[in-house]
């Protein structure tokens, strides 16, 4: 996992954090000012797409790269959400911030059901998060008078916030982006606390935890429950992005490419988890060519990453950037040996 | 009432304790009772029940049959967090440390149940989640002071020398003040001066107002250490009494220290 | 819930022995390597589903071979795409000891990487395979049986025979038990780790492969059959047991007639979510399955 978890007051040293921070301001500078240099419709919604699946990923990250948990499910909380929130805003004129809320509750409680599973570890806890991903998207293509089933759920109203309907790209932009923002933001927090090193401490082993006083299958549950509501609300953002929910958008298949998105970004990256959403979703869309063997791509990449390394993208940019302000800092003595030569 | 004078003496009582893995009867009707205050050494040849004991007190194996009382309270069917959150904490034979956390975090964990900031305090940045965090570090930079690893508090645990993660384990063990601390092995591997720094470690800690139960195959170790003796062979008690009893119990002699007719100490 | 007439249980009861063998086959498939390596094959669905489109492939090519030459390719194939999932990657990943979940996460792309290879070579439209059966019903007495289902169990119980028969009586089978009981010691006594590794794969492919033509002849094959009949396969290891031999073929059956019988009373469209129900159940209430709690009885 990232070497640069944990850091927190406990960390290798104030400089590293410097660095995170410079460039996360910077990344930070570069998607508000986005929309106006580069206001391409386009753009912007696959932008948007890429900011809704990095919290779902950011979710997962939550579950697999700090506690631990291969969970092959968050497609259906991703899908609870999605539905829930186009029910309020569609069927009961739920207003948005709320139905957005609803998403995320209706997410967390269903992942209450989860709870025994968490028990589990390995890949048979992999394999009961898939297997409740199944029955939810079986829910989902059945119940008809819910969800439209196969028919589809169309007509869900935009997305609006203080009675103004988001109606430019633009705007939904900054929504998307904005969410995802808070939820990066509030789950870096978590690294340096007592609820991070616990469930890190889960991770790494669990056994210790546990003869430490940790109630290991609480956290865990936690763990899954905190990443449920995230995915929810990322369901809800992206049934109003898209205005338009079927059921094969909720298979496996998207907890699947959910957990792609992890792995190619990096296993306990939280950054990662967004360049990997970047790649995922991204990536077919400037790669035309991609097309049809993205899935095959991507499961190559996932093989290659366990082969080869599993740090991932971020692993890959951390390092990219040690090179860079190593070569940086040898600078000014190169500089000045110049200087030196020329008197 | 002579109740409570009993539970202040004795803080850990085991009342035949049986343990059983399919057709191994590993741990056979044992009896144990560690005085308050004491260090309590646990020995016996490979194989004889002594760390399925110890994982028997610590609840990581339920018992097949028996009682198990800590404080005058049946713990017998508690589950490990539980038994830990009462007071019992271990170190393992094999070194269970958070490998890739460094040595403060390492022991920061040690003090995971005696705080209580959850995952809204760490978002919110409240008052409890400060003023726990610094009382954590404080607490965890005094113990690791205590133990020797003042030098390398910030190293991540799987950088650090066998001798120093050793010691760590016991840190991570103590910080949170344990009324019964079980050492699982803490010498094994060390050398002579690290053994020797381990058995001073040991001490202070009973001074403290630990009691200990110490399972260790080096002899130096347990003979100087340990207040009382239990000796195990074969998943049964063999003897029990002070260092000196025990070096001059014929069985236990035959049966364990006469075999290789001397110290045991290279083990493990 | 009406009453089911003779021949309707007796239809429910064959079909459901048939898809059980079916269950059967790939569930040893996960029981095996379980059993050597304690790793979830991901992709063992893949690998039935592989060998289902080259026996299909193979049909394409000479329309009039014989029913068992095609199980034969679709039971080579599979074998040896098995094999090399296990030379190419696994092994690697095992030498390197890296954690579980690295192990866990290289199946899932493994099976991501069959899934997509396959729809892009055979496309994604389910396939017929064509008529190797006769088509006039069997009759047992006052019973009629499907002469398709009849074979498929056939095949089934004579392939699991011949594994039996493998395991326990040749040098090779005793060797791979031996070696996933306690890999230190077989290698101790001479086998051959690395070899063993590779026929316990090479086995549960063409177990894997052998289900993938029955199940193909009795419905269809397409890029996906794998995922969930492959998922159902380790619901049925685990029902019986994971990791144990007799435990999977046990499981296989049982689970073949769960599903059938209960997808007569319940909705259809959620015969799925019946072994994903089943599965849950079994993993919180009785992980080790079947065979582990006639083990704690004795």
């Amino acid at each position: 996992m990232a070497e640069a978890q944990l850091t927190g007051w406990f960390g290798p040293g104030a400089q590293p954090r410097r660095g995170v921070h410079f460039a996360a301001l910077l990344v930070m500078a570069a998607v508000i000012a986005l929309p106006w240099i580069e206001p391409d419709k386009f753009t912007l919604h696959i932008l948007s797409l890429i900011a809704i699946a990095s919290i779902a990923a950011m979710g997962l990250q939550v579950l697999l790269g700090y506690s631990g948990q291969l969970s092959i499910g968050q497609a259906a909380f991703y899908g609870i959400g999605a539905y829930t929130s186009a029910l309020l805003t569609a069927k009961l004129g739920v207003p948005f911030p709320l139905a957005l809320l609803g998403a995320g509750i209706a997410a967390a409680i269903a992942s209450l059901l989860m709870v025994p599973i968490t028990r589990l570890t390995g890949a048979y806890l992999a394999v009961a998060t898939l297997g409740f991903s199944i029955i939810v998207y079986l829910f989902i293509k059945n119940e008809e008078w819910l969800t439209g089933g196969s028919y589809g759920f169309i007509a869900i109203p935009r997305a609006e916030l203080f009675g103004h309907v988001l109606r430019e790209p633009m705007s939904s932009y900054y929504l998307n982006v904005g969410v995802a923002a808070i939820v990066y933001f509030t789950f870096a927090r978590i690294e340096s606390s007592r609820f991070g090193r616990a469930i890190n401490a889960i991770r790494l082993d669990a056994d210790a935890a546990r003869a430490s006083g940790i109630h290991v299958t609480l956290l865990k549950s936690e763990c899954f429950v905190i990443a449920a509501f995230v995915a929810g609300l990322a369901g809800s953002l992206y049934a109003h992005e898209v205005r338009y929910l079927a059921p094969n958008d909720f298979t496996f298949w998207k907890s699947i490419e959910i957990l792609i998105m992890v792995v190619i970004g990096g296993v306990g990256s939280l950054a990662g988890a967004i360049l990997g959403a970047a790649v995922v979703v991204g990536l077919p869309e400037y790669l035309r060519a991609i097309g049809d063997y993205r899935m095959l791509v991507f499961g190559a990449i996932l093989i290659a990453t366990m082969l080869f390394g599993e740090g991932g993208l971020a692993a890959l940019c951390a390092t990219l950037a040690r090179r860079v302000g190593a070569l940086l800092a040898r600078l000014p003595r190169k500089l000045s040996i110049r200087n030196e030569a020329a008197q | 009432m002579s109740t409570d004078a009993h539970a202040d003496e004795w803080l850990l009582e085991a009342r035949g304790v049986t343990r059983r893995f399919g057709g191994l009867l590993a741990v056979d009707a044992v009896d144990l009772a560690v005085r308050r205050g004491s260090v309590h050494g646990l020995i016996g040849p490979n194989g004889a029940g002594k760390t399925t004991l110890l994982n028997l007190i610590a609840g990581v194996y339920r018992v097949s049959s028996g009682v198990l009382r800590f404080r005058a309270q049946d713990i017998t069917q508690h589950s490990t967090a539980k038994r830990a959150r009462a007071g019992i904490r271990r170190t393992f034979q094999n070194l269970k440390l958070f490998s890739e956390m460094t040595a403060l975090e390492n022991v920061a964990i040690g003090l995971h149940a005696q705080t209580h900031a959850g995952f809204f305090d760490a978002v919110l940045s409240t008052p409890r989640h400060r003023r726990e965090e610094r009382s954590i570090r404080d607490r965890s930079m005094a113990v690791l002071h205590f133990v020797g690893l003042g030098d390398v508090v910030r190293a991540r645990a799987d950088t650090l020398a066998y001798g120093h993660r050793r010691l760590l384990e016991i840190a991570r063990a103590i910080v949170a003040q344990p009324t019964l601390l079980l050492l699982d092995e803490p010498a094994a591997g060390l050398n002579v001066t690290e053994a020797a720094h381990v058995s001073d470690l040991i001490a202070r800690i009973r001074d403290d107002g630990t009691t200990v139960v110490l399972v260790e195959h080096h002899m130096d170790v347990v003979m100087r250490v340990s207040d009382e003796i239990t000796v195990l062979n074969y998943g049964r008690r063999l003897a029990r009494g002070t260092p000196a009893q025990i070096q001059e119990d014929p069985g236990v002699i035959e049966a364990y220290l006469g075999r290789s007719g001397g110290n045991e100490s290279a083990q493990a | 819930m009406g009453a089911l007439s003779l021949s309707q249980f007796v239809d429910l009861v064959v079909g459901g022995l048939a898809v059980g063998c079916v269950y059967s086959l790939i569930a040893l498939g996960f029981a095996m390597i379980m059993r050597a390596t304690n790793i979830i094959h991901f992709a063992q669905g893949e690998v039935m589903m592989l060998g289902s489109m080259c026996g299909l492939t193979s049909l394409w090519l000479i329309p009039a071979l014989p029913l068992l030459l095609v199980v034969a390719v679709g039971m080579a194939s599979s074998g040896i795409i098995a094999v090399v999932m296990e030379v190419a990657v696994y092994r690697t990943l095992r030498r390197r000891r890296v954690p579980i979940m690295n192990i866990i996460t290289a199946t899932v792309g493994m099976s991501i990487l069959c899934i997509n290879a396959a729809r892009i070579i055979w496309g994604s439209e389910p396939l017929r395979f064509p008529e190797l059966f006769a088509t006039t019903a069997y009759e047992f007495g006052t019973v009629r049986v499907s002469p398709q289902l009849f074979w498929i169990m056939v095949m089934g119980v004579a392939i699991m025979g011949a594994l039996q028969l493998f395991l326990k009586h040749t040098p090779t089978g005793l060797a791979m038990q031996a070696v996933a009981q306690d890999p230190e010691a077989a290698q101790l006594m001479g086998a051959n780790l690395t070899r063993m590794m590779a026929y316990t794969f090479a086995i549960s492919g063409m177990m894997a492969g052998a289900a993938g033509i029955m199940l193909g002849s009795m419905f269809f094959s397409f890029f996906e059959m794998g995922f969930i009949t492959g998922l159902k396969g380790f619901v049925a290891a685990t029902l019986g047991g994971l990791g144990s031999i007799a435990g999977a073929m046990l499981g296989g059956i049982l689970f073949g007639l769960i599903e059938t019988f209960s997808s007569v009373f319940l909705s259809s469209a959620y015969k799925d979510g019946i072994g994903m129900i089943l599965l849950i159940a079994i993993l919180l209430i009785l992980p080790s399955g079947l065979v582990g709690l006639w083990q704690k009885r004795s």
